[in-house]
């Protein structure tokens, strides 16, 4: 794995190119962080020393209760919050780099068009923010207006939009100087399931354009539905990062209900299962801690040696949202862990705790 | 340039959209009209085609031509762009630094790749477009007014433009920081309106100040000269006394009565003298603290913005360069100021020449610019230092 990541960084400052950093499977890291901080008068800590990569090509969601840092980050890769420190790296170059946010499209939270613009202003002049000659704003105002369903709409003041007309013509804007990277934060926020939907499928084509969709969303089961790898923001910390495949590997397993009680053996072949009262009245069933099938087969033959009926059969693994869960709650007390920025003291590595 | 154009486009959209704007060119229009519709002949003043008896603004006292660039500097620039217009335009523009950095909107700008001083610096310039085309409009009109109506195309009119707009960019530095610092529409309004009030007190008190310096000067002078004079006729007195004196050592019977006189007058004068001393004396007493006074007057407007006096210069360049005719005050004519009776033209030119001095066009645009400069500095530190 080749990784590489530029100096420390704290304000927009020119720098000499830099080549891009490398993911494993040759792709280029869009957004490659590290050991990203932000406090507050040194006693709040918003972000405690992010570590985090999101690959060009694909759909990465940003996860985490209130207050858990999410879009403190989003606003340090784009230059709107100054981190306490940072390194890493916004589509090869130092994070704060002003050239190369010519080729990220943003769309902040709860975002907010001059009411006196029309969509297709509200685009070109994003456009125009972004550096993107007059004729090819026009283009694309056309273009993305058609692509997000509002080119009916384009020519009326976008203080005659409803929310999700807004959440439209926000994403359109965001894509109008082709950008490499998007930042959608709560895209589908006061949008109808249809409009989310069509938001999903828009987002998919951006990322099979090549350009990473870094995505912030509260709804766990949108990001489940496009997301190809997840990051878990907890207090300020990245509490798990991958895809949900990966992340959902350990809970993956299998459930075999049966008719009658339990079984009186415990393992088979070393796999061993838990027994479960069944959730229809006279059946039980049987977990084995396992996403392979061929393990479960002796159990089976077992069962069936025994003349057991096999109610059904199911591979099973946790959704975002039990994932999300696990993480969001303190293991110990088993309660959610407090949310907003944590006033915890910061521990170093190597630091006596 | 590319950015710039679209925030000014964007300036002028948002511009078109607020009323207040075109409220105001439509008053301006209302005012240019009427002023147009003014005019002055043998008798006095004209309104379309009647004519009012006022013979301080007849064509025999001033010719039309001034009479139009009188109006223009007095009323149309010194009254409505000064007071009026400005008042709409600070509440028209109090929102654009407050919608600015508004969360939802400052975070797309800030995510652009656009630097935040030149972002900051373009914002404010884009304020300033507001009062730029309204004074440009009235401005242009009243060219056309005067050319037309009194024959005299002065281009130096023109000067108006750029002093108006540094007029208003003294208050809207303030108001655009305040905005900026707060994110409050009715806190950016207050701020500029006190801070204004408070400025306008500052020169005031400055030009008070002076005023009554250069009456206590005029004063203390004449004062003086007096005393010198009563000095003067007490020596001739004393030499006459002491001729007197050796004269009637003769015991002639008439010339010691005289003696006797002359000792009298000369004891009335000494006491006279002795009470001009002490008078003198509490005037320059009165002198030294009117001086002492001002001079922190002046100090404190030096450090601040000086909106009155900007646009009088206005007055003071057409005069100089545009032939503007203002009433000469009579050469005999005493006024009162500040109790005592002066000359109302020694006093003019003293408080002219002390002005010229003290206030020339340099101290007046380059302090209140600097001071400007140190607003706008702070603001661009804040802006480039706050996290939105």
């Amino acid at each position: 794995m080749h990784e590489k990541t530029s100096s420390p960084s704290s304000s927009p400052s020119p720098s000499p190119p830099t080549a891009p950093p490398e993911s494993e499977g040759g792709r280029e890291y869009a957004v490659d962080l590290h050991d990203v901080r932000k406090s507050y008068k040194g006693k709040v800590h918003a972000l405690r020393g992010i570590e985090m990569k999101a690959q060009r090509g694909e759909i990465f969601g940003l996860l985490g209760p209130n207050g858990a840092g999410k879009s403190t980050l989003v606003k340090i890769m784009l230059t709107v919050v100054r981190p306490t420190r940072a390194r890493g790296t916004i589509l090869g170059r130092p994070i704060g780099h002003q050239a190369t946010l010519r080729r990220v499209g943003y769309l902040p939270e709860k975002h907010r068009f001059p009411i006196y613009q029309t969509g297709r202003q509200a685009i070109e002049f994003v456009g125009a923010m972004s550096q993107v000659d007059a004729k090819t704003c026009r283009n694309k105002a056309d273009e993305l207006l058609d692509l997000v369903g509002m080119a009916d709409w384009g020519d009326k003041k976008v203080s005659t939009y409803s929310k999700g007309m807004l959440q439209r013509v926000g994403i359109a804007a965001a894509m109008v100087n082709d950008p490499d990277l998007v930042v959608l934060d709560e895209p589908t926020d006061g949008v109808d399931p249809v409009g989310r939907k069509d938001i999903r499928d828009v987002l998919v084509k951006i990322r099979d354009r090549g350009a990473c969709v870094f995505l912030n969303s509260h709804l766990l089961s949108e990001l489940e539905m496009v997301c190809d790898r997840v990051a878990i923001l907890v207090q300020g910390e990245v509490a798990a990062q991958g895809t949900i495949e990966e992340l959902t590997s350990a809970s993956r397993r299998y459930e075999i209900t049966i008719a009658g009680s339990p079984p009186d053996w415990t393992d088979r072949n070393g796999l061993s299962l838990t027994s479960l009262p069944g959730q229809l009245a006279g059946t039980s069933t049987l977990v084995l801690p396992t996403a392979e099938a061929d393990l479960i087969q002796d159990i089976l033959d077992q069962l069936r040696r025994e003349n057991r009926t096999i109610v059904s059969l199911r591979p099973v693994r946790e959704s975002l949202e039990d994932l999300f869960m696990r993480y969001v709650h303190d293991p110990e007390t088993g309660r959610a862990k407090t949310p907003g920025a944590s006033k915890r003291k910061i521990t170093r590595a190597g630091d006596a705790s | 340039m590319r950015q710039t154009m679209a925030i000014f486009v964007d300036a002028y959209r948002e511009l078109n959209h607020r009323r207040l704007f075109w409220i105001t060119l439509m008053l301006s229009g209302i005012v240019v009209a009427a002023f147009a519709a003014m005019g002055n002949d043998k008798e006095g003043l004209t309104i379309f085609h009647w004519s009012i008896p006022f013979p301080f603004l007849s064509s025999n006292f001033i010719p039309t031509a001034d009479f139009y660039k009188f109006i223009f500097a007095e009323l149309g620039v010194g009254f409505w762009l000064g007071w009026i217009a400005t008042i709409i335009a600070l509440i028209s523009t109090a929102s654009i630094f407050p919608d600015f950095v508004d969360k939802g909107s400052i975070d797309l700008m800030l995510s652009k790749p656009i630097g935040r001083v030149r972002l900051f610096l373009t914002k404010f310039l884009t304020g300033l477009m507001f009062a730029g085309l309204q004074v440009t409009v009235f401005t242009l009109a009243s060219f056309l007014v005067i050319g037309l109506r009194g024959g005299d195309w002065e281009p130096w009119l023109f000067i108006a433009i750029p002093l108006v707009l540094v007029f208003y960019s003294y208050l809207f530095s303030m108001q655009a920081v305040v905005g900026l610092l707060t994110g409050s529409v009715i806190a950016s309004i207050i701020s500029v309106f006190l801070f204004w009030f408070l400025i306008f007190l500052v020169q005031t008190g400055d030009g008070a100040t002076l005023a009554w310096r250069v009456t206590n000067e005029i004063t203390s002078e004449r004062m003086e000269l007096r005393f010198e004079e009563q000095k003067g006729r007490i020596a001739d007195l004393t030499d006459i006394v002491v001729a007197t004196s050796i004269v009637a050592e003769r015991g002639d019977e008439s010339v010691i009565a005289e003696l006797a006189e002359f000792e009298a007058e000369l004891v009335m004068k000494e006491n006279r003298l002795e009470t001009s001393r002490m008078e003198l004396e509490e005037e320059m007493e009165r002198m030294v603290l009117s001086q002492s006074i001002n001079d922190w007057f002046h100090l404190a407007n030096t450090f601040l913005p000086k909106t009155s006096e900007t646009i009088s210069l206005l007055e003071r360049l057409l005069t100089k360069h545009a032939g503007l005719v203002t009433p000469e005050p009579q050469d005999d004519d005493m006024a009162e100021r500040f109790g005592e009776m002066v000359g109302r033209q020694d006093f003019e030119e003293r408080y002219n020449a002390e002005l010229d001095e003290s206030h020339g066009p340099i101290w007046i645009i380059g302090t209140s610019l600097g001071f400007e400069a140190v607003i706008l500095a702070f603001g661009v530190w804040r802006f480039r230092r706050r996290d939105f």
